[in-house]
């Protein structure tokens, strides 16, 4: 897990540093959420469909998404770089939760036609706000859809705190659409894991929708055209960056003996290389 | 003047709807109460009888729900067939259409070809409460990725389901509300369009073309009888809206010299602008006067006491068609 970890924030950074050298037009840093995405994407396996938002980088890399196809889009390319249907990772969706009730109709069209059925919706907390969440989340429980949807609650809706965007929990929501659910914190990868785990056997066992609400810190703007600084103060920025769950993974597994300087040295080596691409493709 | 007794529009839909169903086991239908009451129009009465409850589904009453999941089921390789129940209902939709369904195709770069239908039916005169009677076509016309077609018989309703579950991109079907079970309808040139997509000559003539297309295409064609020891009009039903057939219309009025368009969508930036414009770029020097349009007014539709002030009718029609050959 680590290493899904350390190769998405490596991506992340070096993408971050693309679109400030030009060569990409946006970038939409998932820094802080790579516990969150990387235990999630884990603990479901590679069976179920996954319709991501936008921000989901360490998912999609765990998935197969190569680098540059991931970067593709930020670069004007093509409107989605990799092959959708080969990795079940579907195309990013810009527009709000609309890919939630896509999920929902994809676990029953392939239910109907007997396919495997189990989908995985990511969201983030401010798209909850969106018709189309409350919607897929009714459409889901009244048909009894295999979808779990994951919700990384990352505290802002670009400048809106979530404070002032709910007055009860994303999870508390579920439970009122008839959804069982569960909110935890995202800083450690296993214990995401494990909860996820158990959100997708539910899905499995019971052949019915599940969501689990992560609540996550968001290290950087909401994109690279958006300056936190306006809107955050610099202690908040700070505590988000002190919890860094790479950092604190990292720490964790070195201190436990599980991972050494060599492995560290040979992670370093590929993800120096892999950004070496990305450098080669975007700004060569 | 001649009217032929023809099967109705409804029925007519609802006989293609379970031909397709039986031959093509992707597809679906998708609405509110199509199931167990067969629509409020009756349009699919007894396919839930016929096929079960999971393809003729009786869908939640959320418009961008029915759209959504039916974008998702494309996905997943079926062909949904959605019913709006009303016009005027399909604003909580438009997103969905708007921004997911015309543009899976290209984001999917290929490979997902969504053939996924949505039935609005339409159109005022049936003394409809508020937002039952509208002709909102021109929003979805305008919309890249989304084909909007208009029949006016069950036989171009026929062709154009048929066609439409085909063609790996989204379309949506306006169906006039007042011409479901109407019978007696006034007779119409009986050769075929040249294609599923093209405009189909209803009348033949050679003083002024009028083109048209939706319910009001009957009014059209009762005017044009009317006078027709006066003046001999061409009618040209569009049966689509977007893409346009300017080819037929170009080569029509070549033929008269003459245009008026008449439709029941408002006017202002409307259908009848685009086909306008296209033909003063494309055909002005076959043009020996003005074109004219016949539409409502831009304002909202009235209350159903009101409505014949708003809607086009034989008189109106009549007397452009007068004004412009005279």
């Amino acid at each position: 897990m680590l290493r899904h970890m350390l190769v998405a924030r490596g991506i992340d950074e070096e993408a971050g540093q693309l679109q400030k050298q030009g060569a990409i037009d946006l970038w939409l840093s998932c820094q802080g959420h790579e516990a969150a995405q990387v235990g999630s994407a884990l603990a479901v396996g590679p069976a179920p469909t996954v319709f991501p938002s936008y921000r989901e980088h360490a998912v999609a890399l765990l998935r197969g998404v190569a680098p540059d196809e991931l970067v593709a889009q930020w670069a004007g390319r093509t409107f989605c770089g990799w092959d959708p249907r080969r990795l079940r990772f579907f195309p990013y969706t810009l527009v709000l939760a609309a890919q939630t009730l896509h999920g929902v109709g994809y676990s029953i069209g392939q239910r109907l036609q007997g396919r495997e059925d189990f989908v995985v919706v990511y969201i983030g907390d401010g798209a909850t706000s969106e018709g189309d969440m409350s919607e897929a989340m009714n459409l889901a429980a009244v048909e009894a859809a295999s979808v779990l949807f994951i919700c990384q609650n990352n505290g802002w809706a670009i400048s809106k705190p979530a404070g002032e965007q709910m007055h009860t929990s994303v999870a508390d929501r579920a439970r009122g659409f008839g959804i069982e659910s569960v909110r935890i914190t995202g800083q450690d990868p296993e214990a995401v894991f494990a909860v996820c785990a158990r959100a997708a056997a539910h899905v499995r066992e019971r052949q019915a929708p599940f969501l689990v609400e992560i609540q996550v810190e968001r290290i950087h703007g909401h994109s690279t055209s958006d300056a936190q600084e306006l809107y955050r103060s610099p202690d908040d920025i700070e505590r988000a960056r002190a919890t860094d769950p790479v950092t604190a993974y990292a720490a964790r597994l070195s201190g436990l003996g599980l991972v050494d300087a060599d492995w560290f040295h040979l992670v370093g080596a590929e993800i120096r290389d892999l950004r070496e691409r990305l450098i080669k493709e975007f700004a060569g | 003047m001649s009217a032929s007794r023809s099967t109705s529009l409804a029925v007519s839909i609802n006989a293609t709807l379970a031909d397709l169903m039986e031959q093509r086991p992707e597809m679906l239908l998708l609405g509110e109460d199509v199931g167990r009451l067969g629509g409020v129009f009756r349009v699919t009465r007894g396919l839930r009888d016929r096929f079960g409850a999971d393809r003729v589904r009786d869908s939640l009453l959320a418009e961008s729900t029915i759209v959504g999941q039916a974008v998702g089921m494309a996905m997943s390789g079926l062909v949904p067939v959605c019913e709006i129940q009303f016009d005027g209902f399909t604003y909580p939709a438009v997103n969905q259409l708007v921004t997911q369904a015309s543009r899976i195709g290209d984001r999917w770069n290929g490979q997902v070809r969504p053939s996924l239908v949505v039935r609005i039916p339409t159109g005022g005169g049936i003394r409809g409460v508020e937002h039952h009677s509208e002709s909102n076509e021109a929003l979805f016309a305008r919309v890249p990725g989304i084909s909007v077609a208009c029949p006016s018989t069950g036989e171009d309703a026929d062709q154009i389901l048929r066609y439409a579950v085909t063609i790996g991109s989204p379309v949506v079907v306006y169906e006039p509300i007042r011409l479901y079970w109407r019978r007696n309808t006034p007779a119409r040139d009986p050769q075929p369009a040249r294609s599923a997509t093209a405009a189909r000559i209803v009348r033949r003539g050679a003083d002024l073309t009028i083109v048209t297309y939706g319910a009001v295409t009957n009014e059209v064609l009762e005017a044009a009888g009317a006078l027709a020891t006066e003046v001999d009009a061409e009618v040209v039903d569009l049966r689509w809206v977007a893409p346009l057939d300017l080819e037929t219309i170009l080569e029509s009025v070549a033929r008269t010299g003459r245009l008026l368009i008449v439709h029941e969508g408002s006017r202002d930036v409307g259908i009848g602008a685009e086909i306008a414009a296209s033909v003063a770029e494309r055909g002005f020097d076959l043009l020996r006067g003005p074109v004219r349009r016949l539409a409502p007014e831009r304002r909202p539709y009235p209350p159903a006491d009101f409505e014949k002030d708003y809607l086009i009718g034989v008189e109106q029609i009549t007397a452009e068609i007068l004004g412009m050959t005279k």
